[in-house]
């Protein structure tokens, strides 16, 4: 089948969900008010609230949650075949992500512009709020234990990649002074600094950076090496102050997405690549269900809880009018999805055009330890579509994982500090409350630990371990989700609303989630991985915590629907 | 909102035409960023927290930023006030080039107040970028956006004027 054609069936779908589905939940469900005061206007300050063109809202909506997360879940669930993968992209989307995303925006600006995490304690029960804030915990944990293990893949098997990627660090540094301290602007910059970065691509080719003396030196494996490397560099980046790197690296990963998205549409429709992958591949013995691993397995890119945060921090306190959440919400989580599909088409039509798609995919290990490798392999082809060398195609891919994984372990490992403070507040333990370096330095070893025991190398360097990481990952994602939907739910039907929109996919994710977090239970037990074991048992605790406040507050709703949720 | 600046009554945000006036407040959104997917920001818990000293540069000048909006806002009711993050090229970019394009600048003009109005702070004025980098105070870039705006829409004779003989 054409690649193209995926396509041509994905857009279409999301079109008409646009077109009926999310105009249904607008004016059946949210019942969007073009006369209702917004937050942006009735607190308007010109600093948080401020009234935005629904297009320039997409804008910032869509950059804030589209990153590398999309591309690692479906680049791996391709593995049960791209018809599942294709199937839970477009499904979750258009039901689950599309309810979610829009919804939050709608809630939230109902209620002053109030996050989710305030949302929960005012909306389902004031329990509520401290499990967000233990689920945040877990969820950012095992964020930056993935993407630490992504990069340390990376590198490990690009290590061409390396260069480009040491490169943007003194470009962003050399950004920052230009921007922050000279106070100029900032476009020329960062643009040469994106040329001077594909420009290093053929540098790094030419001079691959191996860890392999120092793995060895140490008595370590090389994906360790790399991954206590990778860690040791988000402590101190994390403790940089953000104008120095993070901020202006920011430009560059902005750029690097349009570029990316472009060149990978682009060298699909040039190309046009058939899917040789199998619609739906027999996998291997003793692998992993694709029911109902398939559906924590792609979190971002279906749904994901983190949008919530994004909708309800920002993007609600500068709705223009309540009837554009539809635009920016659904829209939003639209441009999520075919993020999503372009890691789909990179691993089965690109991946089986540049190699042997059944070796690539041969058992689950393969499939979740080589993901980005496959997608950076497929997108490579893509590129050579273009008319850019194969090997050079796929380095550039990798750079721009490699860029995205490092913001988000920065930022993570901020947001850890910052949760881990507010948990020591909350159990009364002083000695860690305003200590930053004590408290960066557990953000970082929580997930180094984590990243490291379960055995990334152990596992034969197959990375069997990074997909069960992952899959646990993807669970905490969807608990969010699946907090935020209770929130949409609950209020919803305080209103005596139909609360079957946000009800389903709630009940589908809380039903799958903790099926495989009990299936994980068993197999973590069997294999004698404690570790994960008792983060596994934590989150299964968080997700039975969850449907009980989910039940118990629907039920205090269908019984007396309350002012709980009243907008103000 | 901060009280309404004294404004001469012949600036009007509308240009001829019914056309309004369209003045770009650019500033970066603070814990806010493209390409950390998951981890964007936390909401009021991020700044409740002391995440805001980690933003506080960002923050600073979103306050600034606020101030010129309100004051704006309050003067020249007409004007089409936007505020959008430099990061968000998909939108600034372009919109800065055809504004620019449509009040009649040439090509490098334009080109050079597109690359002018991507910075973490600046001012744009129906296409023309004012300020870049850096703001000085509120009153100076009041000043220099209603002296644009008055610039670019020639006093039209009010009622009383066109009563006279």
């Amino acid at each position: 089948m054409p690649a193209f054609l995926l396509i041509v069936i994905t857009l279409v779908a999301f079109y008409f969900a646009y077109k009926f589905y999310s105009r249904y939940l607008a004016e059946k469900v949210y019942r969007l008010d073009p006369n209702f005061v917004t937050p942006a206007h009735a607190m308007r300050d010109g600093v948080d609230f401020v009234p935005t063109h629904k297009h320039v809202l997409l804008g910032h909506h869509f950059t804030s949650v589209a990153g590398a997360a999309p591309i690692v879940g479906p680049a791996i669930a391709v593995y049960w075949g791209w018809l599942p993968a294709l199937t839970w992209v477009i499904l979750g989307t258009i039901f689950a992500a599309g309810v979610h995303d829009f919804g939050s925006i709608v809630v939230s600006a109902r209620n002053r512009g109030q996050n989710i995490g305030t949302l929960s304690g005012k909306v389902v029960s004031a329990r509520a709020s401290t499990l967000f804030l233990l689920i945040i915990f877990f969820l950012l944990t095992l964020v930056n234990a993935v993407f630490g293990v992504v990069m340390a893949i990376l590198f490990e098997k690009n290590p061409g990649a390396v260069v480009p990627a040491l490169i943007v660090i003194p470009i962003a540094v050399f950004i920052g002074q230009w921007a922050y301290r000279m106070g100029r602007s900032i476009v020329i910059p960062s643009i040469l600094g994106l040329l001077l970065l594909y420009a290093a691509i053929p540098v790094g080719q030419a001079y691959p950076i191996y860890v392999d003396g120092l793995a060895e030196a140490v008595g370590l494996s090389v994906r360790t090496t790399w991954i206590i490397l990778i860690f040791a560099y988000t402590w101190i980046a994390s403790r940089l102050p953000v104008w120095v790197l993070l901020q202006p690296r920011d430009y560059i990963n902005g750029q690097q997405l349009i570029v990316a998205l472009a060149v990978i549409f682009l060298g699909v429709l040039i190309g046009w690549d058939t899917i040789s992958a199998p619609a739906v591949n027999e996998v291997a013995p003793n692998s992993p269900h694709w029911f109902p691993y398939l559906f924590i397995t792609v979190a971002c890119g279906a749904i994901s809880g983190f949008h919530s945060l994004v909708a309800s921090g920002t993007t609600s306190k500068q709705l223009g009018n309540e009837t554009e959440a539809r635009f920016v919400g659904y829209g939003g989580a639209l441009g999520e999805g075919a993020l999503a599909l372009a890691a789909i088409l990179a691993c089965t039509a690109g991946l089986g055009a540049a190699g042997d798609w059944n070796a690539a995919y041969a058992d689950f290990g393969a499939a979740s330890g080589g993901a980005l490798g496959h997608f950076v392999t497929g997108t490579g082809h893509f590129l050579s579509n273009l008319g850019i060398p194969a090997t050079l195609g796929a380095t550039f891919a990798a750079v721009v994982v490699i860029t995205f994984a490092g913001t988000t372990m920065d930022t993570g490992v901020r947001l850890q500090r910052y949760i881990l403070e507010e948990i020591a507040e909350l159990a009364g333990v002083k000695a860690l409350v305003g200590r930053v370096n004590l408290l960066t330095t557990l953000a970082v070893l929580i997930p180094l630990g984590l990243a490291l025991l379960p055995g990334g190398d152990s596992s034969g360097g197959k990375g069997f371990a990074f997909g069960r990481l992952w899959t646990l990952f993807g669970t905490t994602n969807q608990l969010t989700a699946g907090l935020a939907l209770s929130i949409i739910g609950v209020w919803l039907l305080a209103r005596n609303r139909n609360p079957l929109a946000a009800l389903i996919p709630l009940v589908f994710l809380l039903f799958m989630t903790t099926w495989a977090l009990l299936l994980n239970l068993g197999d973590f037990f069997a294999k004698g991985d404690w570790l994960l074991l008792v983060m596994d048992a934590a989150i299964f605790v968080l997700a039975a915590w969850l449907v009980v406040e989910a039940f118990t507050a629907f039920n205090r709703e269908r019984r007396n629907p309350s002012a709980a949720a009243e907008e103000s | 909102m901060s009280s309404a600046s004294v404004v001469d009554p012949a600036v009007r945000g509308r240009l001829a035409g019914g056309r309004v006036h369209q003045v770009i407040l650019v500033r970066e959104q603070d814990a806010q960023h493209s390409g950390s997917g998951c981890c964007g920001r936390l909401g009021e818990r991020h700044t409740a927290l002391g995440g805001a000293a980690d933003f506080s540069h960002s923050r600073a000048r979103m306050e600034q930023v606020g101030e010129i909006y309100r004051a704006l806002a309050a003067a020249v009711p007409d004007l089409e006030l936007t505020v959008v993050d430099p990061r968000n090229l998909v939108w600034l970019y372009p919109a800065v080039w055809r504004a620019a394009r449509a009040h009649g600048a040439g090509v490098l003009t334009a080109l050079r107040a597109v690359a002018r109005a991507g910075a973490p702070v600046a001012v744009v004025v129906d296409g023309n970028t004012l300020y870049s980098g850096r703001l000085p105070d509120t009153q100076t870039v009041m000043a220099a956006v209603l002296a644009r705006v008055q610039q670019r829409s020639p006093a039209r004779p009010t009622a009383d004027a066109q009563r006279q003989p």
